[in-house]
């Protein structure tokens, strides 16, 4: 993953135009956008766990029949709420216009399931604030227990191909576009406007973070894959109706 | 004529007075009434004088007339969803904008949230950042 990453990086590096200068971190400017459907579960140890180390954690609650948006806000999230259902890339859209909103410097988004380990936000954010890039994307850095799964293979073979397509024009190839846990400075979040409301959006952020001319980068993260993850998870053939949206989606403009 | 083919001749013309009315009074795009005239047209000609059909699947090679209209039907079915697809777009994107606009209304209505570390001068840090060159 490190080989991945760094190629990536230097593919993107030739796009970089625009100036980037380094922005103390300050917490208090790190706001985190969660998007969560129906995760009455699992979201309230995660606000807690955010707001730990956070100031500012939006929850954005997409329409959930749950008491998501309840504890939510009893954990000390702010919750803004989606009257129906849109998808995790139109919440994920919604919780950061309003962090921009609010004038938030660095803009982190992540998934409920908690595969993360919430310091692992720091690793994400350092890049930013350093001033070397502009967005940082968590890739799931393998652990040595990993047995590699039939569907780890197909997309070792599918990302070669897009490796080649990139070299024909198409946008860079990231290997792990959709994993969840994304960071921003505010002048990249302005960049972002998620029009994939489904689940797409990770081919999205990244396209459009590039066609801004802004530098991206990988970073490796653990991943705890739990056993609510694996239950509420996805299965690799999401990846292909994944692609058919975010393809129609750019020819139906 | 047989029954049937009146029948046919009927419908289409029925709906090509519905088109023609919807284009003139603007509700459908031109290139949508023209599409749509254009079709029933040839259902009509190829309902009363079905060896026309015959003779143009002939012509382009593709044999029965049958034939020529199954393609006709599925290359039209597909041509339909896609235009409909582009438009159930269109409308899923406006109402997610709608969804958005209630959620950040209802947000700001409860103001800011009031924390000890919010920013004093907000103004500071409100501009766009370094500016796109590209």
């Amino acid at each position: 993953m490190q080989g991945l990453s760094s190629q990536t990086e230097s593919r993107l590096g030739e796009r970089l135009s625009t100036p980037m200068r380094p922005v103390a971190l300050d917490q208090a400017r790190v706001f985190i956008v969660v998007a969560a459907f129906n995760e009455a579960a699992s979201i309230g140890d995660l606000v807690r766990d955010l707001m730990e180390q956070y100031v500012h954690v939006v929850v954005v609650d997409d329409g959930s029949s749950d008491e998501t948006a309840e504890l939510a806000a009893e954990a000390g999230a702010c919750v803004l709420t989606h009257l129906i259902n849109r998808g995790q890339g139109a919440a994920l859209q919604t919780g950061i216009a309003y962090a921009l909103s609010r004038a938030a410097d660095y803009i982190v988004t992540l998934d409920v399931d908690g595969q993360y380990d919430v310091k692992d936000i720091a690793l994400l954010l350092t890049p930013i604030s350093d001033g070397r890039v502009h967005a940082t994307l968590g890739c799931r850095a393998p652990s040595e227990h990993d047995k590699p799964s039939l569907g780890l293979r197909l997309r070792r073979v599918l990302y070669a191909f897009s490796k080649l397509g990139s070299r024909l024009g198409l946008p860079p190839a990231v290997p792990d576009a959709h994993n969840g846990l994304c960071a921003f400075s505010r002048h990249a979040a302005q960049m972002i406007d998620l029009k994939l409301d489904r689940m797409s959006h990770g081919s999205e952020i990244v396209q459009q973070v590039l066609a801004g001319g802004l530098k991206m980068q990988e970073v490796p993260v653990r991943v705890r894959v739990s056993d609510y993850a694996l239950r509420k998870g996805q299965r690799s053939s999401a990846a292909l109706r994944v692609a058919f949206r975010y393809i129609m989606a750019r020819f139906t403009r | 004529m047989s029954a049937l083919q009146t029948f046919v001749v009927l419908l289409f013309g029925t709906l090509g007075v519905l088109t023609l009315s919807a284009g003139l009074r603007g509700t459908a795009p031109k290139r949508v009434v023209a599409a749509a005239l254009l079709l029933w047209a040839f259902g009509g000609v190829a309902a009363v004088w079905p060896h026309t059909v015959t003779d143009l699947a002939h012509q382009l090679g593709v044999g029965r007339g049958a034939d020529l209209l199954l393609y006709m039907t599925t290359l039209s079915l597909a041509v339909a969803c896609s235009y409909m697809y582009a438009r159930f777009r269109r409308v899923e994107r406006q109402l997610t904008l709608l969804v958005r606009r209630l959620a950040m209304d209802a947000a700001s209505e409860r103001g800011p949230i009031v924390r000890s570390s919010m920013p004093s001068d907000p103004i500071r840090h409100s501009d766009a950042g370094p500016r796109l060159l590209t």
